[in-house]
């Protein structure tokens, strides 16, 4: 049974999470560390916005500055997630590992099938998303939020997201990241992310249409803890694997600190998508 | 199905090269455009920068994920596609003409000898999707 590493829950700063990540992702690169699932929350309140986004025109920047959240630029692409009340995971893994694939969209449906499992075993019923529904691409529409458009595989309950997802691939090996929304405040989330339509009076209101959350779905019996444990315990099922628990190696925890100083912990990053010794 | 023309060198990170004497067009070839799905954005070296063999030039983002693109020459950057910030989309319907992306001034050209030619890049494609 092929053996993974897993990183126990644990709480650190945005950009914390964002250069521990990556340097899971640069190690896995050179072909000698096993599969990682790490599973973490947010010290402050972030946005996280993805590789590519415009954070001065997506992101309500002086509402973050004035709310005490912090804005983070992901390794990975997709679109700004407000991680107030969420349970964050990665996964690091070899594009050639057994169960996933050089086909993006296959790695995305093994791993939703995992975390439906896990969402099963606290009782909420997820489905895949089976097409993806397009997003409006006109100049003038700003929908910079993750969970206002679906994906194909993403994870919906009655039609409305709970978890978004989104990848970045290097060298073979792909790091994926997921939000899973234990709660949500719309009011916040419309405050923080421009959202089109969502400054309205009723934006809020009608943005609760496209999103849902576990706390929604069955109130406030789960922890955070139970909640990892219930997604665990389906990734070794689902895929027969061991998950290790263990922590970043002396080599990861080097790197990390040399991309918190160097990329995360700097506006040249997280503003402008620029880093030093970067381009 | 994927095209891949016999005029061109390929690596097996899926881009090509078009060599005319010392200077190569670099792009990502056809099967490499299609796995990613829709092209959204790319960011390229600029013109007056360097770029390394087997080291990554770019980023690039699709529908699916983001990725590196990994260089297929080492040399010097002579021209970048300034047309790919208007329409990145030429990626994706015209791969191997308008959507190249770079043009490198190369050194040393043994460093072709690690490209595949079009048969034995479509072996190696057809080898990558039995995996699948």
């Amino acid at each position: 049974m092929e053996k993974w590493r897993i990183i126990p829950f644990n709480r650190f700063n945005a950009f914390e999470n964002m250069a521990i990540d990556e340097a899971i992702f640069k190690e896995s690169q050179k072909g000698n560390m096993p599969p990682t699932l790490r599973f973490y929350s947010w010290e402050r309140n972030t946005v996280s916005i993805g590789y590519f986004q415009n954070a001065k025109r997506e992101v309500n920047l002086d509402y973050c500055n004035e709310n005490a959240i912090d804005v983070v630029r992901r390794p990975t692409g997709g679109k700004a997630v407000l991680h107030e009340n969420d349970l964050t995971y990665s996964l690091v893994a070899s594009e050639k590992n057994e169960n996933f694939s050089f086909d993006i969209m296959e790695t995305y449906r093994v791993i939703s099938e995992c975390l439906i499992g896990g969402l099963r075993r606290i009782g909420i019923e997820a489905e895949m998303m089976a097409e993806g529904r397009p997003r409006p691409r006109t100049k003038e529409t700003i929908d910079a939020y993750c969970f206002s458009v679906p994906s194909q595989y993403e994870l919906l309950v009655n039609g409305r997201k709970i978890c978004g997802s989104a990848q970045v691939r290097a060298k073979g090996t792909f790091l994926q990241h997921g939000s899973i929304l234990i709660d949500i405040d719309p009011v916040n989330t419309c405050s923080a992310i421009m959202i089109d339509d969502c400054d309205t009076e009723n934006g809020p209101e009608r943005l609760m249409k496209s999103v849902t959350s576990i706390r929604e779905n069955i109130g406030d019996g789960v922890t955070i803890e139970g909640l990892c444990k219930g997604i665990s315990e389906n990734f070794k099922k689902r895929l027969n694997v061991q998950l290790v628990a263990g922590e970043i190696t002396p080599e990861e925890d080097s790197l990390k600190k040399l991309l918190l100083q160097n990329k995360y912990a700097t506006d040249l990053w997280n503003l402008e998508g620029k880093w030093k010794n970067g381009n | 199905m994927s095209v891949f023309p016999d005029d061109l060198l390929y690596s097996r990170e899926h881009m090509w090269v078009r060599v005319d004497g010392n200077i190569t067009t670099v792009g990502i070839t056809d099967y490499g455009q299609e796995k990613l799905g829709e092209i959204l954005s790319i960011k390229l070296p600029k013109a007056d920068s360097s770029v390394e063999q087997d080291e990554p030039f770019a980023v690039i983002e699709s529908s699916k994920t983001v990725d590196e693109l990994i260089s297929p020459v080492s040399g010097d950057i002579i021209s970048v596609n300034e047309d790919l910030s208007d329409d990145v989309g030429i990626i994706n319907s015209d791969p191997y003409d308008t959507g190249w992306m770079i043009a490198v001034a190369i050194k040393d050209l043994s460093m072709l000898d690690n490209l595949l030619d079009s048969y034995e890049y479509g072996d190696y494609v057809d080898e990558e999707e039995e995996a699948v």
